[in-house]
């Protein structure tokens, strides 16, 4: 009895001292990690939208292959996609992580909401991954949609 | 017996090679040569720090309590190398994904501090973590060398050729399998000539 108060005396010890130094690794750490992500959402709204800078980004999450996609989707004044960015996704390594390549993100660019949008039709899915690339066309499409109702 | 201590890991006991632990990290980031650095230098952290506490306290570790004490110890370290990636290395942090939380769990780690930093001295220990690192960064590497070039034709993102004629399957899991057998057998052969 003795015995096992005094083991989880010595734990808690342990505990404490790790989560102090955690504690301390993480207040000099967190706003580097925060300015990171708006940095990295700045950017990306500006990789998605037009040159002039008009029209609207739209964050839209999916479900992909491993998880979920979230997707910066760029719509320019003539409700055409301006641009795509993958924010993050946990697609399988060198199959659906394609996602994020620009050869298959620049397929989307100028696409209509009229437009099918679908793999294997107007949009060359990922050879291996095509729930990956069904679920980026379905999250353009949503985007599209949004950006639809949002507007009348 | 410094030197020793250091050099068993690199291929006498290569840890992912020889003991064979740590295979699941190893197989799943080695797709490409740009994750198999980030794991190795985030593995080659934690390990030599956890091996360097784990040493250093050992005298005042309760026997019976070891093992929530190293994963204790453990797990701060990697939480730490966690945040800084996340700070400091945004992208490499994205495509490592679920796997550096689950160093915690690499066999690698808490195998090493049970069977070295438990008994040894600290200096020792951590040449024993270094050395460790080493190899297991070697057989990483070599691995996602290999499986970038035949898988997609480049090498750390440099396209080497089209890669329409790469084998697609060398960085999915079954290229993995090939890759590692093909490697421990050429270690296997290597050694024998050796001696």
């Amino acid at each position: 009895m003795i015995n096992s108060l005094k083991m989880g005396l010595i734990l808690a010890v342990f505990c404490v001292i790790a989560a102090s130094g955690l504690a301390y690794v993480y207040q000099f750490t967190q706003p580097r990690i925060e300015s990171n992500a708006r940095l990295t959402m700045e950017n990306s709204k500006k990789e998605v939208l037009p040159a002039s800078g008009k029209g609207r980004a739209l964050a839209v999450t999916v479900r992909g292959y491993g998880g979920e996609i979230e997707l910066l989707v760029g719509i320019d004044q003539q409700e055409r996609i301006s641009g795509l960015k993958v924010l993050s996704h946990k697609e399988t390594p060198g199959l659906g992580a394609n996602i994020v390549r620009p050869d298959f993100l620049g397929q989307f660019k100028g696409k209509k909401r009229t437009d099918p949008l679908e793999a294997k039709k107007d949009i060359d899915a990922i050879s291996g991954a095509t729930i990956s690339s069904r679920a980026v066309c379905n999250g353009v499409k949503d985007a599209l949609e949004r950006f639809q109702s949002g507007n009348n | 017996m410094l030197w020793k201590d250091f050099n068993q890991g690199i291929i006498k006991e290569n840890p992912v090679l020889r003991l064979m632990i740590g295979l699941c990290p190893t197989l799943a980031v080695s797709s490409n040569a740009v994750n198999a650095l980030g794991m190795s230098v985030a593995v080659a952290f934690v390990l030599i720090c956890s091996n360097w506490v784990i040493a250093a306290i050992r005298k005042i570790t309760p026997d019976q309590i070891r093992i929530p004490i190293f994963i204790i110890i453990i797990s701060t370290f990697v939480t730490i190398s966690d945040y800084v990636m996340q700070a400091y290395t945004p992208e490499l942090y994205q495509a490592l994904g679920v796997f550096v939380p689950l160093i915690v769990v690499n066999c690698i780690i808490l195998g090493r501090a049970e069977a070295f930093a438990y008994k040894n001295p600290v200096l020792n220990s951590i040449l024993d973590g270094a050395g460790m690192s080493l190899g297991f960064a070697l057989a990483l590497i070599s691995l996602g060398v290999v499986r970038e070039i035949l898988g997609a034709g480049t090498v750390f993102g440099l396209a080497l050729f089209n890669p329409a004629v790469a084998a697609t399957i060398m960085v999915l899991p079954p290229g993995a399998f090939i890759a590692i057998g093909v490697l421990m057998a050429a270690l296997n052969k290597f050694e024998n000539k050796v001696q």
